[in-house]
């Protein structure tokens, strides 16, 4: 997973709503926010939308392809195809955004308390980072769930520790030039604690590459839970879970079954672009 | 039948009071002509006087071009490939490829010789004698006698080896009872009678190749030093192996040249060398994943009836299984026509929850198939005071369509208030240390495990089911099923065979510690102008008659 240099540059802006406003009604920047909000509905209304159970199995009518009465064809047991891509955003979209967000926590105190102390703490902390770097993402995260035994909790758990050591080398960039301006040293000739200075006074100040660091991260979170969905170390069945159902069925590709993989491919593509077209909203935004 | 029964007449004569018996069973029509191979032969009637009576086509050596190259997909062994430990789809074949059995096991599950030229049985089926064949040579040099067989099974039945084969012979064939009576005589006395023992040591038993007095099971791997058709070329761990024909074969030389085997992780990259034109023959192919192949006209599919099955264990000891009517109840849940028409495409048999496979001819057939009530299951749950919404954790691995299966039968617990619970791992997570207490496999609560294709169903019935059994991850204990099993092994005849097949049928129905729904079929596929192949259903793949025109 190849890690993508963010501009940090922090300047401060004459017409700040302006430019948020030309971001944010940016056509990608729509795009993005429309597919993501059709998704986050199905999460939440997913069960009460769909034309059929997506668990019940009808063994007379297996590999169906896609017709009127099934939209997207049915499964190797007879299952709505339609119906299982919209309730499997629900998992997707739980599990994801919850490691993001436990990844960005870990994520900008540990960089904050490297960009800040500088030093011991920081040769220390960061080499340990940069180990963890260099372990590809998806070994050490099966590992970890070999280790712990899969479920939900256990990928939020992974990936967020996993994503941790990314932000905070972000994080840390960025707070290494805000340690050097006065306000830093106007706080430390007040006495304010080490920890007020960090996360009263600096964070507020680097919240713009936190928050771009944190949408990207979620796009390759969504990928990384699909992933391992696939890999059989993430959602378990009977799952409607997208990556799941790719793993279940890729195999009848080449038999011409290709609607049992097709939908939930597009599913993740789509949340993945979305997700993408949001962060360079939000980057462009805040730049 | 008046034609044959003359012809039998001087069968009769011959034979002896046991395999009169069989041939007064086929006249009377209670086996057909399938039963009558086996049977006969299992009791050292000559497969050629047999075959010769009934006009039953010999093996028909195919009329293809020799000296062929074969190229085979098979399931990469999992480890080392070692006769004595040796028990993955991948390495099993490996192992018939250049060693071979005392009797060979054919598709229609009668026995031929191969190492062994005649063999019979004391009439309490407790001593086996086996002539072998003279002019054998190991492909290092060696003349194979007595010493080589002793030493092969010696130490396949000696349980301090760990031996994959001890699930056959524990109880029935220990070391010290196999005895040299001259350089080509071996004499078996067994720990208990045992009217199938030639099974048991024949190609059924894919451990049982016969190797060379001395040899280390352990460096097998660098040699493949046997007596078969074909020798060693060359073997790459993990990747390939090769072997080329030998020409100091006993028997008929081998038509192909050489045979290359091609290690494949799954179903989907060998499906693809086939349709690639890289391999000419797969090992084994399962419904699952492979629907799209089973109606291409430019694909050949091999099919064999067998015993291949999946076992869903209900631990009779932990609740709510304790109570043989939730287990009868979850068991009643299940739509058996569906599952094979949904999971295998009508390619299965039906089981009846006993490990008789209608496949094998000792099968009672007269004990009624149990069908889907759901109405009967909620009436058992209630008796049993089970309530609704009660949760079970079904753990089980992650192979072929057993995942689905899962599914199936979640659904269908539901049914009647049932919350069936799945956790689906990997084979080795599952199997754990395949011990009690460091196994998924043998300490769940539920669990659906694969059992692989046997000749004769003893180990289906002792090591899973048997008080003391190995495998017995339901832990169903049950005294009189123990001595039941007992009965039936120790039967040589097969007409009251299958009156103790009935009571243990019947016993398994009412108690149902595992439900077994299905036997599906073995099914290979070739590219289409392969002929001579011969496979089995524990997916061995015999080459020597394989041409390609």
């Amino acid at each position: 997973m190849s890690e993508a240099a963010l501009p940090v540059l922090i300047e401060p802006t004459a017409k700040p709503n302006e430019r948020l406003r030309a971001a944010l009604t940016a056509p990608m920047f729509v795009i993005g926010a429309t597919i993501l909000t059709i998704w986050i509905a199905c999460a939440i209304l997913g069960p009460s939308l769909v034309p059929y159970n997506p668990y019940a199995d009808d063994l007379m009518n297996t590999l169906a392809p896609p017709s009127a009465a099934h939209w997207f064809g049915t499964d190797q047991i007879g299952r709505d195809i339609f119906s299982r891509v919209v309730v499997g955003a629900r998992s997707i979209l739980s599990v994801a955004p919850l490691a993001t967000l436990l990844g960005t926590l870990v994520g900008t105190t540990l960089g904050l308390i490297t960009g800040y102390f500088g030093g011991i703490i920081d040769t220390a902390i960061s080499r340990l980072i940069e180990v963890l770097l260099a372990l590809p993402l998806i070994i050490v995260a099966l590992l970890a769930l070999v280790a712990l035994g899969p479920s939900n909790t256990t990928v939020i758990i992974v990936i967020g520790l996993i994503f941790a050591p990314l932000i905070a080398r972000t994080v840390r960039a960025a707070v290494l030039t805000e340690r050097e301006l006065d306000y830093v040293a106007a706080a430390q000739l007040r006495g304010e604690s080490s920890l007020h200075i960090m996360f009263v006074e600096i964070l507020p100040n680097v919240m713009g590459p936190i928050l771009v660091e944190t949408t990207v991260r979620l796009g390759y979170a969504i990928f990384t839970v699909a992933s391992l969905s696939f890999l059989g170390f993430g959602i378990q069945p009977p799952s409607a879970d997208w990556g799941l159902a790719i793993s279940e069925n890729y195999e009848l590709i080449t038999g011409g079954y290709w609607w049992t993989v097709t939908f939930d491919a597009v599913a993740i593509a789509s949340l993945v672009v979305a997700v993408n077209l949001i962060a360079d909203g939000i980057q462009g935004a805040i730049e | 039948m008046t034609k044959q029964y003359d012809e039998f007449e001087q069968a009769r004569r011959a034979a002896n009071d046991m395999q009169n018996h069989v041939i007064d069973e086929f006249i009377a029509g209670r086996i057909d002509r399938r039963g009558l191979l086996r049977h006969g032969t299992a009791y050292g009637l000559s497969a050629a006087l047999i075959g010769g009576a009934l006009g039953a086509p010999r093996l028909a050596r195919a009329a293809g071009k020799p000296n062929a190259t074969i190229r085979v997909a098979i399931t990469a062994p999992s480890t080392a490939v070692n006769p004595v430990t040796a028990g993955d789809t991948g390495s099993l074949c490996l192992l018939q490829q250049t060693g071979e059995f005392l009797l060979f096991d054919t598709p229609d599950l009668h026995l031929q010789p191969s190492l062994a030229t005649s063999w019979s049985a004391n009439p309490a089926g407790t001593i086996w004698t086996f002539k072998l064949r003279r002019g054998v040579k190991f492909h290092s040099g060696g003349t194979m006698t007595a010493d080589d067989v002793v030493y092969s099974l010696a130490r396949l039945a000696d349980p301090k080896n760990g031996s994959n084969a001890l699930s056959t012979f524990k109880g029935v064939l220990s070391p010290s009872g196999i005895v040299k009576k001259d350089d080509y005589t071996i004499v078996f006395h067994l720990d208990a009678p045992n009217g199938n023992f030639p099974y048991l040591v024949s190609s059924d038993n894919y451990n049982a190749i016969i190797l060379p007095k001395g040899s280390d099971a352990a460096t097998f791997e660098k040699t493949f030093d046997g007596t078969g058709p074909f020798k060693f070329d060359s073997y790459t761990p993990g990747r390939s192996a090769t072997f080329v024909r030998n020409p100091d074969y006993w028997g008929k030389k081998a038509l192909p040249a050489r045979t290359e085997f091609g290690f494949y992780a799954n179903q989907q990259s060998q499906i693809l060398a086939l349709q690639g034109g890289q391999v000419d023959l797969l090992q084994q192919i399962v419904v699952q994943g492979a629907q799209g192949l089973l109606n291409d006209p430019s694909v050949k599919i091999i099919k064999l009836r067998s015993s291949n099955h999946r076992e869903v264990h209900m631990r009779c000891d932990m609740a709510p299984f304790t109570d043989k009517r939730v287990r009868q109840a979850v068991a009643l849940t299940l739509n058996r026509p569906g599952i094979v028409q949904g999971l295998f495409r009508g390619l299965s048999d039906l089981g009846n929850d006993s490990p008789f496979a209608p496949v094998y001819p000792s099968t009672n057939k007269s004990v009624p198939q149990r069908a889907m009530n759901i109405a009967k299951a909620k009436h058992l749950l209630a008796e049993a005071g089970v309530k609704p919404g009660t949760q079970i954790t079904l753990t089980t691995e992650q192979v072929q369509e057993i995942p689905d299966y899962a599914v199936l039968i979640q659904n269908a617990a539901a049914e009647i208030g049932l919350k069936i619970n799945l956790k689906i791992e990997t084979s080795s997570a599952y199997y754990g240390k395949a011990t009690y207490g460091n196994s998924d496999w043998l300490d769940s609560q539920m669990g659906i495990t694969d059992y692989g294709h046997r000749g004769v169903p003893n180990v289906f019935l002792s090591a899973p089911l048997l008080s003391n059994g190995a495998w017995n991850s339901a832990h169903f204990k049950n005294k009189t099923y123990d001595a039941l099993v007992a009965d039936y092994v120790a039967t040589v005849d097969l007409q009251k065979q299958r009156i103790v097949s009935g009571k243990i049928e019947t016993l398994l129905l009412d108690e149902t510690p595992i439900i077994f729904a299905y036997f599906y079929d073995y099914l290979a596929a070739s590219v289409p102008h392969m002929s001579g192949v011969q496979v089995s259903g524990l997916g061995q793949v015999f080459l020597q008659n394989a041409t390609i025109a």
